[in-house]
């Protein structure tokens, strides 16, 4: 019997996990319920950090709000809103509350997001981040001074999935290096692109978990490869999309596909829906992955 | 050079309201190389500060704003000066803060002060250096990440590039692409596999 998401990642399962977001405010009804369609069907539940820079409540808040629902959290973390000090203390007190996965990124740019004054901290990144969250793990913070009780986190990171990106790929190698346990990917829409990345990367020995955007509409895959770094909707998979009577029917369906493949080349997908998870367990159900 | 901008008219005249009898100084090395506080610029300055019914009771240009070394020498370059009841630097940040440092009635700057930057074949360099006090841009090629990089990136890009071009702007390339091909070009694509320690912000 599996019980927990770094046991279940050691093991030979295929996993899923999925994304969802924090509230923007104080009411946690509407997003609780969307990721209770989620129980059953998903091993984690990515919880955002303000996500495009836009505020939102804390992904620790969140996190602890989904545990007691019953969940298994990976409260992602940014280096965009906090330095060392804040990133420390907020791992410390995640861990307290029972948080165990956490996925720690570089964050965009506050530009982007709803306070485009904001400082951008960036006092570390997502490598040194790694370095930071191995030393709590060993009871020491980064200032090298012992910790009452440290840490024991399942740590991931992410990366792109552009096989021809060296420089993307060599980040991807400190970030293993520095100890992550597991990478989450960008969305994968083709997936010979895919194969080589993973093959590119098979020497690092890590379990990569394929990200999955169910496409809704030819504009929306348009906007993505148009703005979105490392995405890569193939011509093929835009044609079904632009003739399909139900283009979201038909982005499920596509995105079914997508991962029947994944499931020889990866150890899991990550589904990132634009939206609710309204039809997340239909996609999980189209792929065979609903039993569990 | 330091990288400065020159304010609005308007945002100047806000900034001088309850100010008169205004002396203004310029800077004779970077202001002057980017029009923002050379000698025409000065003179440009005065014509329109009493076309809007300000006194200008001089002015003068130092070589360089930020290494004034008293109130006499800017007495020695213009006596005027004693006159001044608001002083208006047109240099950098560090050239206003020289002058206040050696005057006793109001200063005011003219620019806005961008960056540490250069200028090459014609073309304006900006953020080449954020002075950190702890050099490592040898590891990069010669191309500082902790100044072109507008997260400070150490250890490699964010995944926000799109064809090279940067996540926050995309009319500027990504530095990261941008030392890729430097260390390619002299062979030494092996500096990329350093796990560089982030930055130490104490005491300079």
């Amino acid at each position: 019997m599996l019980f927990n998401f770094r046991e279940k990642l050691n093991s030979s399962k295929f996993l899923v996990t999925a994304e969802v977001s924090p509230p923007k405010g104080t009411r946690f009804s509407a997003p609780l319920e969307d990721a209770r369609q989620l129980k059953g069907i998903a091993d984690a539940l990515n919880v955002t950090d303000n996500q495009c820079s836009i505020m939102h409540m804390s992904s620790l808040a969140f996190s602890k709000l989904l545990l007691d629902e019953g969940h298994e959290p990976i409260m992602q973390l940014t280096c965009r809103d906090r330095n060392r000090i804040g990133l420390q203390s907020d791992l410390l007190g995640a861990y307290a509350l029972g948080i165990r996965n956490i996925c720690l990124m570089t964050g965009d740019f506050p530009s982007c997001g709803d306070h485009p004054g904001s400082k951008p901290v960036y006092d570390l990144d997502s490598v040194q981040f790694l370095q930071l969250v191995r030393k709590l793990d060993s009871g020491i913070d980064f200032a090298g001074n012992r910790l009452d009780g440290g840490t024991s986190f399942c740590a991931g990171a992410v990366s792109g999935i552009d096989p021809e990106k060296t420089i993307q790929l060599i980040k991807l190698e400190k970030k293993v290096r520095c100890g992550a346990d597991f990478i989450q990917t960008q969305a994968v829409y083709d997936v010979g692109m895919f194969e080589e990345f993973m093959e590119a990367t098979s020497h690092l020995e890590v379990p990569v978990i394929a990200g999955l955007i169910p496409l809704k509409s030819l504009g929306m895959a348009e906007f993505m490869n148009k703005n979105i770094s490392g995405i890569n909707v193939p011509e093929e998979i835009m044609l079904r999309i632009k003739d399909a009577p139900d283009p979201v029917e038909e982005g499920l369906s596509i995105a079914s596909e997508t991962i029947k493949e994944l499931i020889k080349l990866s150890r899991g997908v990550h589904i990132m829906p634009v939206g609710s998870h309204k039809n997340t367990p239909k996609l999980l159900s189209l792929a065979g992955l609903s039993g569990k | 050079m330091i990288i400065t901008s020159a304010k609005p008219l308007e945002e100047i005249l806000a900034l001088l309201k309850d100010e008169d009898y205004i002396f203004v100084i310029g800077c004779n090395v970077c202001a002057a190389k980017l029009k923002t506080g050379g000698e025409p610029e000065v003179l440009e300055m005065c014509r329109r500060l009493e076309e809007n019914g300000k006194h200008v009771v001089g002015w003068a240009l130092p070589t360089a704003a930020c290494s004034v070394r008293s109130f006499d020498a800017l007495v020695q370059k213009n006596e005027k000066i004693r006159e001044a009841r608001c002083i208006l630097v047109m240099g950098c940040g560090s050239g206003i803060s020289t002058v206040a440092s050696v005057t006793e009635v109001p200063v005011l700057g003219s620019n806005d002060t961008l960056s540490l930057g250069g200028s090459s074949e014609g073309k304006l360099l900006s953020d080449q250096c954020v002075m950190c006090g702890k050099c490592t841009i040898g590891e990069f090629g010669g191309l500082c990440p902790k100044a072109q990089c507008p997260k400070s990136l150490l250890n490699g890009p964010c995944g926000g590039s799109i064809d090279g071009m940067c996540e926050v702007n995309r009319e500027n390339d990504c530095v990261w692409t941008l030392i890729y091909n430097r260390l390619n070009k002299i062979n030494r694509l092996d500096l990329l596999y350093t796990v560089h320690a982030p930055q130490e912000h104490g005491i300079k």
